[in-house]
């Protein structure tokens, strides 16, 4: 499903985030990447979703070498992978509602369907009572569940989280690690980054970690 | 149908911020409604000039004026002489008791003309020529002067050679015009877009995140440009058509002490279209170059 093959990502400036980094994620795989902050677990999510991309070396996803795709494809392959970021990057200018719908409005699907399953999303994370709320009344567990509902509601083959259990308390980080599980219960490929052991040995999942960029275990 | 339903978005969602703040988008309109209604006040200008001169005939004439003694015989004479010279287009025999008519309506002499015991007025041909050049005509006059009782030649080119260049002058500042507000409009809408990209960098980066494409992002931005000009292509060519109704009526009103009719002419439907759609066009291009810059620096940040 995703394959690094010898990627190294060097950043303007020239800090090294990854080195030389090759690794294999099957379909329906789960996978935890750990590693201290700054060891390039965000770097390597993101090449795995097409936000960035590798400066040597080569991604591939579903079969498509992102090096050789152009803006407008990588941006297309960016729809059919969902990601949760560490920060959110939620609009609170707008309703839970429309924060989830942004991505099927980008991809321009029909009203009636954006509805059921901008619903059908906010129904899975628990948040369907709020649908009509602005994020800024939500919780950071339930603003990081709002997240999670704009990743999934593409019905994305790939879910991809950047430390979803951070700055969360256990209980609220058992629940998050439970609808990870959940996920892949249902054959959704899932990459993981943390550096919680809890929430590690719940997701009971193959482990890689990073450590100065370079894949150690 | 799903590219039907993203135009459709993009066109609700350019609407949408533009009703979001009605006043600062009434403001931006209205800057570039008078900078489209300048030229457009011109061209209605020089139209009403070029109309109220259209009927005075600009060609080069010369005025053949015959003897007070000459004979019909001799009239015929000179006119065959005329009509037969390969220079002349065409030859009008004016007779001096129709001189004299038109000199006492049109003129307020009649009293004075009424006194005199004869007419001094002489038969007279007009005769309008091909050539335009002044050393041609010059040696027209001197030919023609020569012809047996004719007592004088003249010709009256200079000032409608004047006229026309006035006439091409008004036309080359009018396009000069169009160029410079043109690019004005351009620019205007350029900048205005350019503060709602600002405006709007956390919902693009977002979006771009979650998969929107340039040409997604840029989309809204476009019809934004393409709406703030039509609707100031729309308010200019209303605003110019209301001062045109308004001078025009004062206009009219001098048309009796003049002998030739003054109106304000406004653009034909075809030419007020073609403002309207340009102005749209110069929205479009303006907001085209904004965001396709600021998305180079999104680019480059991200």
């Amino acid at each position: 499903m995703i394959q690094f093959s010898s990627v190294t990502k060097r950043y303007p400036g020239g800090h090294e985030a990854l080195r030389g980094v090759t690794l294999e994620i099957a379909a329906g795989e789960m996978i935890a990447v750990t590693g201290h902050s700054g060891a390039g677990k965000s770097t390597l999510l993101k090449l795995a979703a097409g936000i960035e991309r590798a400066s040597t070396g080569t991604v591939v996803v579903n079969g498509q070498n992102l090096g050789a795709l152009g803006e407008t494809a990588l941006a297309i392959l960016r729809r059919r992978v969902g990601f949760i970021f560490q920060d959110h990057k939620l609009l609170y200018d707008r309703s839970c509602h429309d924060n989830v719908a942004l991505p099927l409005r980008i991809a321009g699907v029909a009203r009636e369907e954006v509805g059921k399953r901008v619903r059908a999303a906010l129904d899975k994370v628990g948040l369907l009572d709020r649908e009509r709320a602005m994020p800024v009344a939500l919780s950071g567990g339930e603003q990081q569940r709002l997240c999670i509902a704009r990743a999934i509601v593409n019905r994305p083959s790939v879910l991809i989280a950047d430390e979803p259990t951070g700055n969360l308390d256990a209980e609220y980080a058992r629940a998050i690690v439970d609808l990870f599980v959940s996920f892949n219960q249902v054959g959704v490929t899932v990459l993981l980054s943390t550096h919680d052991e809890a929430s590690i040995a719940r997701l009971g999942c193959r482990r890689v970690s990073l450590q100065s960029g370079a894949v150690v275990a | 149908m799903t590219w039907l339903r993203l135009h459709l978005h993009a066109f609700v969602e350019a609407l949408r911020r533009l009703l979001a703040q009605p006043l600062g988008s009434a403001l931006s309109v209205l800057v570039l409604a008078i900078a489209i209604a300048l030229p457009v006040v011109a061209a209605i200008a020089l139209r009403s000039v070029g109309a109220a001169t259209a009927h005075l005939d600009t060609d080069p004439h010369v005025n053949v004026y015959l003897a007070l003694d000459a004979s019909d015989e001799d009239v015929k004479r000179v006119g065959t002489a005329l009509r037969n010279h390969p220079e002349a287009a065409a030859v009008r025999f004016i007779p001096r008791e129709q001189a004299m008519a038109e000199l006492k309506s049109t003129t307020h002499l009649a009293e004075i003309l009424a006194a005199l015991d004869r007419n001094p007025l002489p038969h007279a041909y007009t005769v309008r020529v091909r050539t335009t050049e002044t050393a041609r005509i010059t040696a027209l006059r001197e030919e023609w002067s020569k012809l047996p009782k004719v007592e004088q030649v003249l010709a009256d080119f200079e000032w409608s050679e004047r006229l026309g260049r006035w006439v091409r002058f008004g036309d080359r500042a009018l396009a000069a015009t169009w160029l410079l507000l043109g690019a004005a409009v351009a620019f205007i809408v350029a900048h205005l877009i350019r503060l709602q990209v600002l405006t709007h960098r956390e919902e693009i980066e977002v979006s771009q995140l979650v998969g929107a494409t340039a040409a997604d992002v840029r989309r809204p931005f476009l019809y934004h440009g393409l709406l703030q000009g039509l609707f100031a292509g729309a308010v200019a060519v209303a605003a110019a058509a209301a001062l045109a109704g308004w001078a025009g009526y004062e206009l009219r009103a001098l048309t009796p002490s003049y002998a030739t009719e003054l109106k304000v002419v406004f653009l034909p439907l075809m030419e007020t279209m073609a403002v309207v759609l340009t102005a749209a066009a110069l929205g479009f291009l303006g907001a085209w170059s904004a965001v396709s810059r600021e998305l180079r620096h999104f680019a480059r940040r991200a």
